[in-house]
């Protein structure tokens, strides 16, 4: 079951990604793209790149160097698409809310730069695991933006939960599937990139991957396409207290 | 082997983190009756008198160098102290203001809105001021100013008022002591 090219792996290949191509038409249809066009954009060419992938896969006249070029390629594509969705998404939080909008921005150039730098020592300490420079580098290059992605993601959960701020529901749902998906990825293709690992588990790992890739998938259309249950919200009352007095002390200190 | 297992670590641990963010952010937007229980006034006055430069300059010409780093470490505890309860106030603001802004109503929008910046400016600054302190807590001589913290925590005080005024003009809000 859990073998290259069985029933199980041609599904977790093709299947997310037509699931996300049909996303995507709903999308369009739905008007989403109008507020999610990074994303919409992201899931016609992840799934297209995929499904190319996949047929380099199956097809026997593609040569295995080949094929790992057009792995490469398409994952440059990828990663740059899911930075330009992560900028996106920090786009629509801080939307409302102005007075955070130059702080977040400035915080999040700083941590995207130290992810940088960090991913770059972990590469460069990361030991070859294959004697084709093109099979080392992909892994390593899979291993780098998801440590990147994964360190950004974080950063959004984080300061999103800080300052206490409202998701709306597609971008959180859109943020959450890409946070479980580079959190698996990343393990995964760390274990992948060092050869002790990968002649044990690579299969299990790409199983793994595939998996999880459907899972998140699964998540965008719960959080895009489900609409949001109806709260009803009662008005919030602060606590009782003395406004005269605030009131005598707010005036005294603005007369200072 | 080493690194692969540092990064596997590093994985799992984010994705924890991710997961426990999310669930409490999701549970977060549905609670909100509970909200106006978690607002702890605060004595402003004993802040302003903590964070007063002229106080400061006294202590510093009237105290030995050794008892003014002693006395000014008590002072820095007790303002962070204040800072954090600030902070948690403005966290506690900007979910009332949210709640506010869910509900609907017009007019409510604008003044939950500000609410809700200036909560978040607050939140922000006295993040930095915290950061001051403790900055301060290590090097005693060194100057330090909280008076933004002070003069944003009254404007936000403001804005909050104005909130609960337009929510139910019979129930007064009070921020401090």
């Amino acid at each position: 079951m859990l073998q290259a090219h069985s029933p199980l792996w041609h599904y977790l290949w093709v299947a997310p990604n037509l699931l996300l191509l049909i996303l995507a038409l709903v999308i369009w249809r739905e008007k989403l793209h109008k507020r999610y066009s990074v994303f919409l954009f992201f899931a016609v060419v992840t799934a297209i790149e995929q499904l190319t992938v996949y047929v380099a896969d199956v097809l026997p006249s593609v040569s295995p160097v080949a094929w790992y070029h057009i792995f490469g390629g398409g994952l440059l594509v990828e990663a740059l698409l899911k930075f330009a969705l992560i900028g996106q998404i920090f786009g629509i939080l801080l939307g409302t809310y102005p007075s955070l909008a130059k702080f977040g921005k400035l915080l999040t150039t700083g941590v995207g730069v130290a992810l940088v730098l960090l991913a770059s020592v972990v590469a460069a300490y990361t030991p070859k695991n294959n004697i084709y420079w093109i099979v080392s580098g992909v892994h390593v290059f899979e291993q780098t933006i998801y440590l990147i992605e994964c360190g950004l993601i974080l950063f959004l959960f984080g300061f999103a939960g800080y300052f206490k701020l409202r998701w709306s529901r597609p971008a959180f749902g859109i943020t959450l599937g890409l946070g479980i998906s580079a959190c698996v990825h990343l393990a995964t293709w760390a274990m992948m990139a060092n050869p002790d690992f990968s002649a044990l588990y690579h299969v299990s790992l790409v199983f793994l991957n595939m998996a999880t890739y459907q899972v998140c998938v699964l998540i965008w259309f719960y959080y895009l396409l489900v609409p949001q249950k109806s709260v009803t919200t009662s008005a919030v009352f602060l606590p009782e207290n003395n406004l005269d007095i605030w009131n005598r002390e707010l005036e005294r200190l603005l007369q200072q | 082997m080493n690194l692969a297992i540092v990064l596997v670590t590093a994985a799992v641990l984010a994705l924890g983190m991710i997961l426990r963010l999310a669930v409490t952010q999701s549970l977060q937007a549905k609670r909100s009756a509970s909200l106006a229980g978690a607002i702890r006034p605060i004595d402003i006055e004993a802040f302003r008198n903590l964070t007063d430069p002229a106080e400061e300059s006294y202590l510093r010409h009237r105290l030995p160098p050794a008892q003014f780093r002693a006395v000014r470490r008590e002072r820095l505890r007790a303002m962070a102290a204040y800072v954090y309860i600030v902070g948690s106030n403005a966290a506690v603001l900007v979910r009332v203001g949210e709640t506010a802004r869910a509900t609907g109503d017009a007019r409510l929008a604008e003044a939950a809105q500000q609410l809700v910046n200036d909560a978040l400016l607050l939140r922000r600054n006295a993040h930095v001021a915290l950061a001051r302190i403790y900055l301060a807590l290590a090097w005693p001589n060194s100057d330090f100013a909280a008076v933004r913290v002070v003069e944003r925590y009254e404007h936000l005080s403001g804005a909050a008022m104005l909130l609960g005024r337009l929510q139910n003009p019979a129930v007064p809000v009070r921020l401090s002591a």
